[in-house]
């Protein structure tokens, strides 16, 4: 079932989630203008978990996706603090849905002028994320393209500190032994 | 440690980070302007239905009886689950997936060698079957499903929040702890689960496994699971785990045994070691502990001394400072599957 995927250990939900369970519960209650500020503050989370799989192309009309579909099962979802886990979950299942209907392709020309050197080769180095394992490739696309740090990364997504560490470490060794290779 | 400048950007700023971190902030967000979620005129949110204080008056008769009948409702059990066939002809009780067909309670869905299908586990997850795979539906309830797999190969993705998906196996059950994963069951009714994001415990007969993304275990008729290793060990590190598991050879052949897995352990095998610790002979378990505090010292209130003796409480301690989750959370939602 994809690609396999080193340490991501879901992170038990602790005390320090007040003001997401209180916005969760707020919406869940049908306070719309909560929901605003949960999409507001996991926005670049989700974005980046997506990124991390799909198409830049493809990335926006998906992070509205998973905040539609997210939205429609807040109820659903009886642990509040669970709320990162829960969203990180919909998001990658999501981007894997995306990826099952139409195969993966990285457009590099369709909406960025051709002369943009620094964007195009962004897109190449966003590739050679793409194909790290999910977990590595997830972490650096938050850290390195939506530029969270590993604390703030395994805050929103609920993974432990230590998976996203680890996952950090080791997907930049794993980024660098591939950028050696990639030709100039 | 001085600082980490890839984790927190603490300390000295990593040349390649910085340079990635410039390079990749171009495709932020933050460079175009952020678009406003739009809620779609068919989505809403579930608001209390609470319109006026008439209402709440001609409501409040009927609400205890509707208390009574949606705290019966909310573990009613589901009609079933929708299986959708992916290749071939799946079948359900000998009728043919074409397109979409419901799985009941007590139904069995079977693959031939060309057949797949998926199954959308209601709205926590989904799985899919391979070829050559008979899996049953056990029960299916909100906050709770159950299915059975009896042979062959399906995959797990499951979204929500953990243990209210398990599969029952010939010697284990395995509890979905918020994770998706691989599960194998041959013909000889042995186990295998590969887990690639989350974690899931394998339980029978109090026997129990903690399985880690990455990791792979194996589970056995009549001896349950097996002690979880991660992918990239040694072959001769999971030969002389498997001599462990089956409480093969002499006592003298499960002590090289247990040599070959002290020597060649890494840090990352510390999950493999913890297992260990309640394993092994009793004479044995000092020179596991004693490997395992190398790599993860037993926090306050472990001591050797309980550990060798077993206690529980002094191995869950420990096992929390691994960084792989809190073992109480997993017995927590375990229990509720011991008790079907």
């Amino acid at each position: 079932m994809g690609k396999p995927s080193a340490a991501a250990t879901p992170q038990r939900p602790d005390s320090n989630s007040d003001n997401i369970v209180r916005l969760v519960e707020a919406a869940q209650a049908g306070d719309r203008s909560a929901f605003a500020e949960i999409f507001a503050v996991y926005r670049r989370t989700v974005r980046g978990i997506v990124l991390s799989r799909v198409p830049y192309a493809e990335v926006d009309d998906l992070v509205q996706d998973v905040f539609l579909q997210a939205m429609q099962r807040l109820s659903s979802l009886r642990d509040p603090a669970a709320f990162p886990g829960w969203l990180a979950a919909i998001a990658r299942n999501r981007a894997t849905d995306c990826l099952r209907s139409a195969p993966r392709t990285t457009p590099l020309t369709d909406d960025l002028p051709i002369a943009d050197a620094d964007r195009t080769e962004a897109l190449l180095v966003l590739a050679l994320i793409q194909g790290l394992p999910d977990a590595y490739s997830e972490t650096l696309t938050l850290r390195l393209v939506e530029g969270m740090t590993g604390p703030e990364i395994a805050a929103r997504t609920g993974l432990t500190e230590g998976s996203v560490r680890v996952n950090l470490h080791r997907g930049m060794k794993q980024l660098r032994e591939r950028l050696e290779r990639k030709p100039a | 440690m001085t600082g980490d400048y890839l984790w927190d950007r603490s300390g000295l700023p990593d040349p390649d980070v910085v340079r990635l971190e410039r390079l990749l902030g171009t495709l932020r967000e933050a460079d175009h302007p952020a678009r406003p979620l739009v809620f779609p005129i068919a989505v809403r949110v579930r608001r209390p239905a609470m319109a006026s204080i008439m209402m709440v008056t001609a409501l409040a008769a009927t609400v205890i009886g509707l208390i009574a009948v949606s705290w019966r409702g909310a573990s009613a059990p589901l009609p079933g689950l929708e299986v959708t066939r992916l290749e071939g002809t799946p079948t359900i009780e000998s009728h043919p997936v074409t397109d979409r067909l419901e799985l009941r309670a007590g139904g069995w869905l079977e693959t031939d060698a060309q057949a797949r299908a998926s199954i959308d586990i209601a709205s926590i997850g989904r799985v899919e079957v391979e070829p050559g795979t008979r899996l049953g539906l056990v029960s299916t309830r909100p906050g709770q499903h159950r299915l059975q797999l009896t042979r062959g190969t399906m995959h797990a993705l499951i979204w929500a929040p953990p243990g209210q998906f398990a599969v029952d196996t010939p010697s284990s059950v395995a509890v979905d702890l918020g994770c998706a994963y691989t599960l194998r069951v041959d013909d000889d009714g042995v186990g295998h689960i590969r887990v690639t994001t989350g974690w899931v415990g394998f339980e029978w007969s109090g026997r129990e496994s903690f399985i880690p993304a990455g990791a792979v275990c194996l589970t056995r008729p009549a001896l349950g699971p097996g002690t979880p290793y991660f992918e990239d060990t040694s072959a001769p590190f999971r030969a002389a785990l498997e001599v462990l598991d089956l409480q093969a050879g002499t006592a003298a052949e499960r002590s090289a045994a247990l040599d070959r897995i002290l020597t060649e352990v890494r840090a990352k095998d510390a999950v493999t070691l913890w297992h260990l610790l309640s394993r092994v002979d009793r004479s044995e378990r000092g020179r596991v502990f004693d490997r395992l505090a190398q790599f993860a010292p037993p926090p306050s209130g472990v001591t050797r001394a309980g550990v060798l003796a077993g206690q529980k409480q002094m191995l869950d301690d420990w096992w929390d400072t691994l960084g792989l989750g809190a073992a109480n959370w997993w017995r927590v939602w375990k229990q509720q599957w011991r008790e079907k």
